[in-house]
């Protein structure tokens, strides 16, 4: 049975050993313990023993190679004729795209070292282990541009870690065709953080880390869609007041988790007690006193001695964070290849708050500047039903694209939700004319869409 | 060479030398799958050191206890453990000793009364001497071997633990495995006085013996094995050997603590395996040919082994929560 | 047939009783046998079971940790007897080191059915190596359970299923409480871990307490009722495992929770007990989870000091007042 002669990990620090000399020659017989090789790295030089008895065949690299650990350089066979096994195709841990990076004229018969995966970017530079309980190093700068022609010897970068800083060799002779990160960034060991080509590169760069091409590398710094959904995201600040008396400004309503939420399920208004007087915080105990306020309405309202009887003209704002709607949105045009139509979203979301208040009552339809859109809640954003006939009792408005800050055109016919971008918040307004929503169920919608806008997942679910 | 007693015969030298032989092997193997980047993690070499594992444990019963060290795939292959199991351990396999929970510093082998090795230097003295507490309690009539090396000397357990074993007469033999360097420091820069007369204080019965002659520690370690089980414990034995490797594998410049000339003089002329084979040759009891056959044949089964070990299966990652509570299968779903 | 026994007889008559059920049960520590420790607990056993099971031993926590754990390991089920909890420190390596994860990084083949015991608690004037309560230093280690009995009841049948578990536990006893008396069973009983005990229900807030502070708590809770407050009064009686259904659904139920235990505050079982509360019940919540721990500074020796660093049924009873009627500052 053969045996692998390979390029030895002989330091902590060490991703290629360079070979000063062959102690044996192509078909010399050796005996396990004899020196077959001497090996120089940054910190010494040493003779690499056979691990086997037999006869060294098929030489793979030569004397002054720079070799990286873990690939074979020879093999030990039980004859000297022995056929030389094809290069295998890597060890599990390295990157096979080594092979090619290195200089291989000695192996002129070994086919595989020319093996179709050979990276065509060049060999990489991977962030070597440091020290024993080490899993980063940060790079404290590059010593080499983007371009630059090196040898293998030649300082590459500097590298801290807990212990100590460092100089990283390029590991290869060539140029420097890609560096991965940034002066002070920290990258885990064992990530490609540069590329050297034997051939000047035609376009040489410097990239940011995680702004990489390869989709499959970018796991660990995509913004992960539960984690947004998960964080702490503040409650949906929901703002609903009725046209007549000014709302009070600005402010945050002060309840517990109970309280929102047993306003929330009976379609309370914790705004009314503040502009009631009451007192902030509220606790679940104060749903009853809001509960027994007299309606908004006639009576209590300055604004509405002009028309008792009438219901007045509702405007509602709330406001979510931006942030993961915008992942949302970002990452389903990824998905769906083209992105769907910017209304679409906040249909979906209006649909589904609708549904809920109304119940399961057939097709719900929304207006949307590409024209109506029938329960895009059920269809979903792949497959928008725009040749529905329901009359569309909602319509909504996507600005948030727009520098518009704010829109109030007056209360039309239908009620409508407009949807503008303030820094890093969304605000969506409701506006409906007298009669056209009850109070209730305008709070609900408005409510209700608010929460799918920060949290998009859930309206997948 | 000492001399071999009258009741040893040719299967027992023949068994002491394919263990200490088996030991090697399997060093040699996981050296290689360190270099080539195939083992996560690190491992500390036991070549060198195989005739103190196998003189030691060919005089114990297969339950009897022993305590091993971060330096301790020796006393696992002497105790009686298989290469299988081993190599699967030493790369996080399921079919590890362990379920490639433990990994190279923690394999254990409860088949064979090994308690497992343990990666805080000194950090087994307790349990070995807890082991010979309850063989005593139980009159099981086992005894317990602590395998450490000079390094953990300094461990203050140590004297707390030999304090009672000497009081209430533990079978426990307390083996100092003295290869002349505390990680990468020399001994003699860390130990003051006499190691040997540190446990003499207590009144501990202490032997010096040469670590790389096997018939030396066979005939010393069955002398005090029989009298452990007759209540004549503790003992101590300082046993001079050699690491043929650094502290670790990845230990590789070491010029700064130990020369190149005091490997080789050791490697050539004090090997145990090297001179117990011209021992066995000398006294006819076995031939060059038939060492050489020992040899290639240890090599094919831990060949085989390292191959099988490759070609395992990991863990399924269900068993991240198992084995953290005895009797709770899923320690974070119960 | 139940009769009033203190603390520490309850403690006696659970190793006694376990003592004479399995022969592999002994004791090992300092001053366990004649002396019976300082707190006299263990005194008697030795009488019936001899030096051979009851092992006085030179005062080398780790020594003898250590040599449990290899007990433990080999067919025996020691009891350790800890003199002091602040003793902990030094029995670190062989308790969380070993004992905790051997069982885990034998990938199950081996066990350690030993148990740890020793004590917990502050107001003793023993100043600060003496009083502490460090059962959140264990109860951070995976491997390790940990106890912590309330009355003599608890002490006794907690203490007999940590000696048959086949892990290693650390009970806690609270130093001030081995004279103090409740009605323990002549039967034999046991209290399974895991499953936390509701000494009072209530509709207002739930008390969560550990240890002595179960007493503190229930006597809040008479205060409190005496106003019209309902307060629910929970013990864990173990912290790992703990019985996080029963609190959060108390929670969920009362809409307000106080917890109170006497390690320090930061970083300790308030912290996790009020965290489990705040992700599992938050939309029940009407108030913060407010939690009372031991002062954030070593125990002084002073009466007139170490007094205030202690959770009393007077700032229990403040605060949980406070908590319902949505007074609390952080609250606004």
């Amino acid at each position: 049975m053969p045996h692998e002669v390979i390029m030895p990990a002989l330091g902590m620090a060490q991703d290629t050993g360079q070979i000063v000399a062959w102690l044996k020659a192509e078909g010399d017989a050796v005996k396990a313990g004899d020196p077959i090789m001497e090996v120089e790295t940054d910190k010494a030089t040493m003779e690499v023993e056979a691990a086997h008895d037999g006869f060294l065949v098929g030489l793979r690299a030569a004397a002054g190679d720079n070799v990286p650990v873990g690939q074979v350089v020879a093999t030990i066979a039980e004859t000297a004729d022995a056929p030389v096994p094809d290069a295998p195709a890597g060890d599990a841990a390295k990157d096979t795209g080594d092979a090619a990076g290195t200089a291989d004229d000695t192996a002129a018969a070994d086919d595989g070292a020319a093996a179709p995966e050979a990276a065509p970017e060049g060999a990489p530079v991977i962030m070597p282990a440091l020290g024993m309980a080490q899993d980063s190093g940060t790079i404290v700068a590059w010593l080499k541009a983007p371009g630059d022609a090196v040898a293998a010897g030649d300082p590459l970068l500097e590298v801290e870690t807990d212990k100590a800083t460092m100089e990283i060799e390029a590991g290869h002779d060539g140029y420097v065709a890609e560096l991965v990160g940034e002066a002070g960034e920290a990258i885990p060991v064992g990530e490609v953080i540069a590329r050297i080509t034997p051939e000047a590169p035609a376009a040489p760069r410097h990239r940011a880390r995680g702004a990489t091409p390869a989709p499959d590398t970018a796991s660990g710094t995509a913004p992960a869609p539960e984690a947004a959904a998960d964080a702490p995201a503040p409650e949906p600040a929901v703002d609903a007041t009725t046209d007549a008396p000014a709302p009070e400004p600005g402010g945050r309503i002060l309840a517990s988790p109970k309280a929102r939420r047993l306003a929330a399920e009976r379609g309370l208004d914790l705004a009314r007690l503040a502009e009631a007087g009451h007192p902030q915080p509220y606790h679940a105990a104060d749903i009853e006193t809001l509960a027994a306020l007299p309606d908004t309405a006639a009576g209590t309202a300055p604004g509405a001695a002009a028309g008792p009887a009438a219901a007045p003209a509702l405007r509602l704002t709330a406001r979510v964070p931006a942030a993961a709607f915008d992942g949302f949105r970002a990452r389903v045009a990824e998905r769906l290849g083209a992105p769907p139509p910017a209304d679409a979203f906040l249909a979906l979301a209006a649909a589904g708050a609708l549904r809920d208040i109304a119940g399961d009552t057939g097709a719900i339809a929304v207006d949307t500047e590409a024209g109506p859109l029938t329960d895009p809640d059920l269809t979903g954003l792949g497959a928008l039903d725009t040749g529905g006939t329901a009359a569309p009792g909602l319509a909504v408005r996507d600005l948030s694209a727009t520098r518009l800050a704010s829109l109030d055109t007056g209360a039309g016919p239908t009620p409508r939700l407009t949807l503008t971008r303030r820094d890093d918040t969304l605000e969506i307004a409701l506006a409906a004319a007298p009669g056209a929503i009850a109070e209730d169920d305008a709070i609900a919608l408005l409510a209700g869409t608010a929460e799918r806008i920060e949290d998009p997942l859930r309206q997948l679910l | 060479m000492a001399r071999a007693t009258a009741k040893t015969n040719t299967e027992d030298y023949i068994r002491m030398y394919t263990q200490m032989v088996r030991i090697r092997a399997f060093e040699d193997n996981a050296n290689q799958l360190y270099l080539a980047a195939k083992m996560p993690g690190l491992t500390h070499m036991y070549s060198g050191q195989e005739a103190v594992a196998v003189g030691i444990c060919e005089a114990l019963e297969d339950d009897d206890r022993i305590t091993s060290t971060h330096r301790g795939h020796g006393h696992c292959v002497a105790k009686g453990a298989e290469f299988k199991q081993m190599f699967c351990e030493l790369l996080g396999k399921a079919e590890g000793y362990c379920r490639g929970k433990g990994g190279s510093m923690h394999i254990a082998d409860t088949s064979h009364g090994n308690l497992g090795a343990n990666a805080i230097v000194g950090g087994s003295m307790g349990i070995a001497t807890g082991a010979a507490l309850s063989a005593k309690l139980q009159k099981t009539g086992r005894i317990a071997v602590c395998f450490f090396g000079d390094g953990a000397t300094a461990q203050g357990l140590w004297y707390e633990v030999m304090n009672m074993a000497a009081l209430w007469k533990l079978p426990v033999i307390y083996a100092c495995e003295n290869n002349g360097y505390s990680e990468y420091t020399r001994t003699d820069e860390i130990a003051a006085g006499s190691i040997t007369a540190r446990a003499e204080a207590f009144g501990i019965e202490s032997f010096e013996v040469d670590g790389q002659d096997v018939l030396a520690v066979n005939e010393l370690a069955r002398g005090l094995v029989e009298r452990c089980r007759k209540g004549e414990g503790p003992f101590f034995v300082n046993l001079a050997t050699y690491r043929y490797h650094g502290h670790h594998v990845g230990d590789i410049n070491r010029d700064y603590y130990r020369s190149k000339d005091e490997e080789s003089e050791w490697k050539q002329h004090r090997d145990p395996i090297t001179n117990f084979g011209k021992w066995l040759e000398a006294q006819n009891i076995a031939s060059a040919e038939e060492l050489v056959g020992i040899n290639d044949a240890v090599r094919r089964e831990a060949e085989a082994a390292v191959a099988h070990a490759e070609a395992a299966a990991y863990p399924d990652v269900s068993e991240v929560d198992m084995h953290v509570h005895a009797g709770i299968p899923h320690a974070l779903s119960a | 047939m139940t009769r009033e026994l203190t603390l520490s007889k309850a403690v006696n008559e659970a190793i006694a009783e376990e003592m004479r059920r399995d022969p592999t049960v002994f004791v090992i520590g300092e001053d366990v046998a004649e002396a019976g420790t300082p707190f006299k607990v263990l005194a008697g056993l030795v009488d019936e079971f001899g030096t051979e099971r009851v092992i006085d031993t030179p005062i080398s926590e780790p020594g003898f940790t250590g040599l449990a754990v290899g007990a433990a390991m080999t067919g025996s089920r020691p009891i350790v007897d800890l003199m002091f909890g602040d003793f902990l420190f030094l029995v670190m390596d062989q308790l969380c080191n070993q004992a905790a994860k051997i069982h885990y990084m034998s990938g199950g083949t081996m066990t350690v059915p030993m148990v740890l015991r020793t004590n917990l608690g502050a107001t003793r004037r023993s100043a600060a190596q003496h009083s502490q309560s460090l059962h959140a230093l264990v109860a951070h280690i995976p491997g390790l359970k940990v106890a912590m009995p309330s009355s003599a009841y608890e002490a006794k049948g907690l203490l007999k299923t940590a000696i048959r578990d086949d892990n290693p536990v650390v009970i806690f006893e609270d130093k001030l409480m081995y004279q103090d008396k409740a009605p323990v069973p002549e039967e034999e009983y046991l209290i399974p871990f895991g499953q936390a005990n509701v000494l009072r229900e209530g509709r207002d807030i739930t008390l969560v307490a550990t240890s002595s502070m179960v007493q503190v708590c229930s006597k809040a809770a008479e205060t409190l009722a005496a106003e019209g407050i309902s307060a629910e009064v929970i013990d864990p009686r173990t912290i790992v495992p703990l019985d996080e259904a029963t609190i959060v659904a108390s929670v969920r139920k009362t809409s307000r929770a106080l917890v109170v235990d006497e390690g320090h505050q930061s970083y300790g079982v308030t912290a996790e007990i009020a965290a489990r509360i705040a992700e599992r019940a938050f939309y029940h919540l009407d108030a913060p989870v407010g939690r009372i721990g031991a002062m954030d500074v070593p125990v002084p020796f002073s009466p007139a000091l170490e007094d205030l660093t202690v959770p009393t049924p007077d700032a229990v009873a403040d605060r949980a007042r406070a908590l319902c009627k949505g007074g609390w500052a952080d609250a606004a």
